[in-house]
């Protein structure tokens, strides 16, 4: 259960400040496929990064799983992001040098895993993905449809409970997009993984249980 | 995060810059190297020294002079740089005292010949000749002899000359073909050595042009050559004992004041013509009884004694010199030398960590979004600047591994050419150049904590992004 209890999060823009979110009360039940939608500099990204421990709320309480994340330190968040959390960006991010099993292992190193346990899970994972045969693949050695499942993989490596995707579409062609969310609702559904995918298509947005739309750091 | 990760997440994001990485590495084996040879320069320059004291024994040596203030100066085995008539008197009955003394186990006078300078025989050049006499089977210590043999108990005329003076007569790649020649000393006119023929006895109406003539002509004195030398005192050149007291006898005509006054007295009024040079009788005398030796050095029975007798024969008012003292004015010189290395080298390597902290701050840039994204993965502020920090150090251990390779290239490429020096000058040494284990872990230590201390400011960076901000940066 996620819940965000008259969160406020405000930037400075030179002299003025902005709600990036103002007010913002929400709750996202256990396994539920939340889709978040709403205009560019809405709010929606600082809504995810406070979910997912990125940020913390100026205002109000964000409590995952019973505990408020705005009153937890740094390392605590961290430990939060590696082992509840799993990111999915529009843009990848995946380390360069690194294979797709190096970049799937990654949350996996900072948990502390034993290199064997790592290997075999994040084998695991990128077979969950379709991707058991491009485990050596170096990232720009994969079309952006493989590359998104590489990071998906690596978002599932620590058995996640909640998977924030940021856009996870918005670099992909209809059909690749379409593939990567029909994956994450899989997994979402098979898996029992909370979802919370950020868009800005309503294509994408109508396959989730709930939408939820925000404007100007409001929900609507 | 577990260490071996560290080491191979760092590995692995040097290698994607590769130039990069290595052009920062340059920097670092640079400043490495001049550490390292530097130092190992300086280390083995007082190991050869060492080598060469421990070969004749100079650590077992005590050399005792007649004044307490001539210590130090002129090298261990030698007859003093002074005048042996000031200070105390080195004589036999010293000598004795000294042999009796605990520890002791055997001592040997050392003089100088007074001979102006020497020549080999069928050439014209000259070279300052400096002589040395010493108690040849007193054991001492043994000459190192290089070539031929060495002088024997009551050789007269026979001489073992130093490196330098072969080099000099153009012999320093053949001592062999010496052996056998003759050196000439030549001795100032006005001195006449109990050796050769007797000075002329003054004629009767001698003036003093006649006595000029004398002078000016020097005394020649032969002696074979039978051995080379190979010690460091290269420019020594050593005679018995027995010849040099021969050598050191002088011998004169003086008047017999006695027997003049005698004749005066029973011939008085009677011959007018009689001249004060019928009188003249010829008079030894001996040098060394007079004046005493040079110096007497004596061999201790273990090297922890020397101090000891060293100081007991200094409260009775000698001058004493040891190896430790030679090797201590020695080590002052490489004290300064090695200072200097280590601040060149340290030069070098602050360089190099100026690089390493351009470079890491270059990399926290170009990787921001990466650091962002192994936020986002879970890693700690803490990982995040260990990695960085683990990366520099990196970079300054690989510089300080291949710094050390290359040197150990050049030492040995240096030790040939050292080796061909040391037989051309007949030093019993091989392996010039060495690399001691802590130098070779101490330098390696110093370049990764170098690079660990330079990687610091640009993991902190690396470690305060904010997360949010990081995954932004484009």
């Amino acid at each position: 259960m996620i819940e965000l209890k008259q969160v406020t999060k405000t930037y400075k823009m030179g002299e003025e400040i902005v709600y990036a979110l103002n007010n913002v009360t929400l709750q996202i039940k256990e396994g539920e496929f939340v889709a978040v939608m709403g205009p560019s500099g809405s709010g929606k990204s600082t809504l995810a990064n406070i979910v997912g421990g990125l940020d913390k709320p100026d205002a109000g309480q964000i409590i995952v799983s019973g505990q408020d994340l705005s009153k937890t330190n740094d390392n605590f968040l961290s430990d939060y992001r590696n082992k509840t959390i799993g990111f999915v960006f529009q843009t990848f991010n995946l380390q360069p040098g690194f294979t797709a099993l190096e970049n799937v292992m990654l949350p996996l190193i900072f948990s502390k895993k034993a290199a064997g346990e790592r290997k075999q899970k994040a084998i695991e994972c990128l077979e969950a993905v379709g991707l058991g045969d491009r485990m050596r693949h170096k990232p720009n050695q994969l079309s952006g449809g493989q590359r998104q499942r590489v990071s998906v993989a690596r978002a599932l490596s620590n058995d996640p409970q909640i998977i924030i995707a940021d856009e996870p579409t918005g670099n992909l062609d209809t059909q690749k997009g379409q593939e990567i969310i029909a994956l994450l609702k899989k997994l979402n559904k098979e898996r029992g993984i909370t979802l919370i995918v950020i868009t800005h298509d309503s294509n994408v947005a109508k396959q989730a249980d709930r939408v939820v739309l925000i404007q100007d750091g409001r929900i609507k | 995060m577990k260490f071996l990760d560290y080491i191979k997440i760092a590995y692995k994001n040097l290698t994607r810059q590769k130039a990069r990485t290595i052009l920062t590495i340059i920097a670092i084996v640079i400043g490495s190297m001049s550490v390292i040879i530097m130092l190992s320069l300086v280390i083995s320059a007082k190991r050869v020294l060492v080598a060469q004291l421990e070969s004749i024994g100079a650590f077992t040596l005590v050399t005792v002079t007649g004044s307490s203030d001539m210590q130090g100066g002129g090298g261990l085995i030698t007859a003093g740089n002074g005048d042996p008539s000031e200070g105390k008197k080195l004589d036999d009955a010293i000598l004795d005292e000294f042999k009796s003394k605990d520890h002791v186990v055997a001592a040997t006078p050392v003089v100088s010949v007074w001979a102006k300078s020497m020549k080999l025989e069928g050439q014209d050049k000259k070279t300052w000749a400096n002589v040395m006499g010493y108690e040849v089977d007193a054991g001492v210590f043994d000459i190192p002899i290089l070539a031929g043999q060495g002088l024997k108990k009551g050789n007269m005329d026979k001489i073992v000359v130093g490196t330098d003076t072969l080099r000099t007569f153009g012999y320093a790649d053949k001592p062999n073909d010496v052996i056998g020649k003759n050196m000439i000393l030549l001795l100032d006119g006005g001195s006449s050595p109990d050796w050769g023929p007797l000075p002329q006895k003054p004629p009767q109406n001698a003036d003093k042009d006649w006595w000029d003539t004398q002078s000016k002509n020097p005394k020649e004195i032969k002696a074979e050559i039978v051995g080379v030398s190979g010690g460091m005192e290269a420019s020594q050149n050593y005679i018995s004992m027995d010849w040099a007291r021969k050598l050191q006898t002088q011998v004169r005509w003086e008047y017999d004041n006695e027997a003049q006054k005698k004749a005066q007295e029973e011939n008085k009024g009677k011959d007018q013509k009689f001249n004060n040079m019928s009188f003249q009788v010829l008079v030894k005398e001996d040098m060394i009884k007079e004046k005493g030796y040079g110096s007497i050095i004596l061999k201790i029975d273990n090297t922890k004694n020397v101090v000891a007798v060293g100081e007991e024969i200094k409260k009775q008012g000698y001058g004493v010199s040891t190896a430790e003292d030679m090797l201590e004015e020695v080590s002052k010189i490489f004290t300064v030398l090695g200072l200097l290395a280590g601040v060149i080298g340290g030069i070098s390597l602050f360089v190099a960590a100026i690089g390493i902290i351009n470079t890491m701050i270059m990399a926290t840039y170009e990787r921001t979004r990466e650091i962002g994204v192994m936020r986002a993965c879970g890693a700690r502020r803490k990982t995040v600047r260990r990695l960085f920090t683990f990366e520099a150090a990196l970079l300054g251990f690989m510089g300080g591994c291949v710094g050390l390779l290359v040197s150990y290239g050049l030492a040995k490429i240096g030790n040939v050419i050292a080796g061909k020096i040391a037989v051309a000058q007949s030093l019993p040494v091989s392996g010039f150049i060495i690399f001691p284990i802590w130098l070779i872990l101490g330098v390696v230590a110093f370049t990764t904590l170098i690079g660990l201390l330079a990687g610091l400011y640009p993991a902190h960076r690396a470690a305060r992004l904010d997360p949010v901000e990081a995954l932004r940066y484009e």
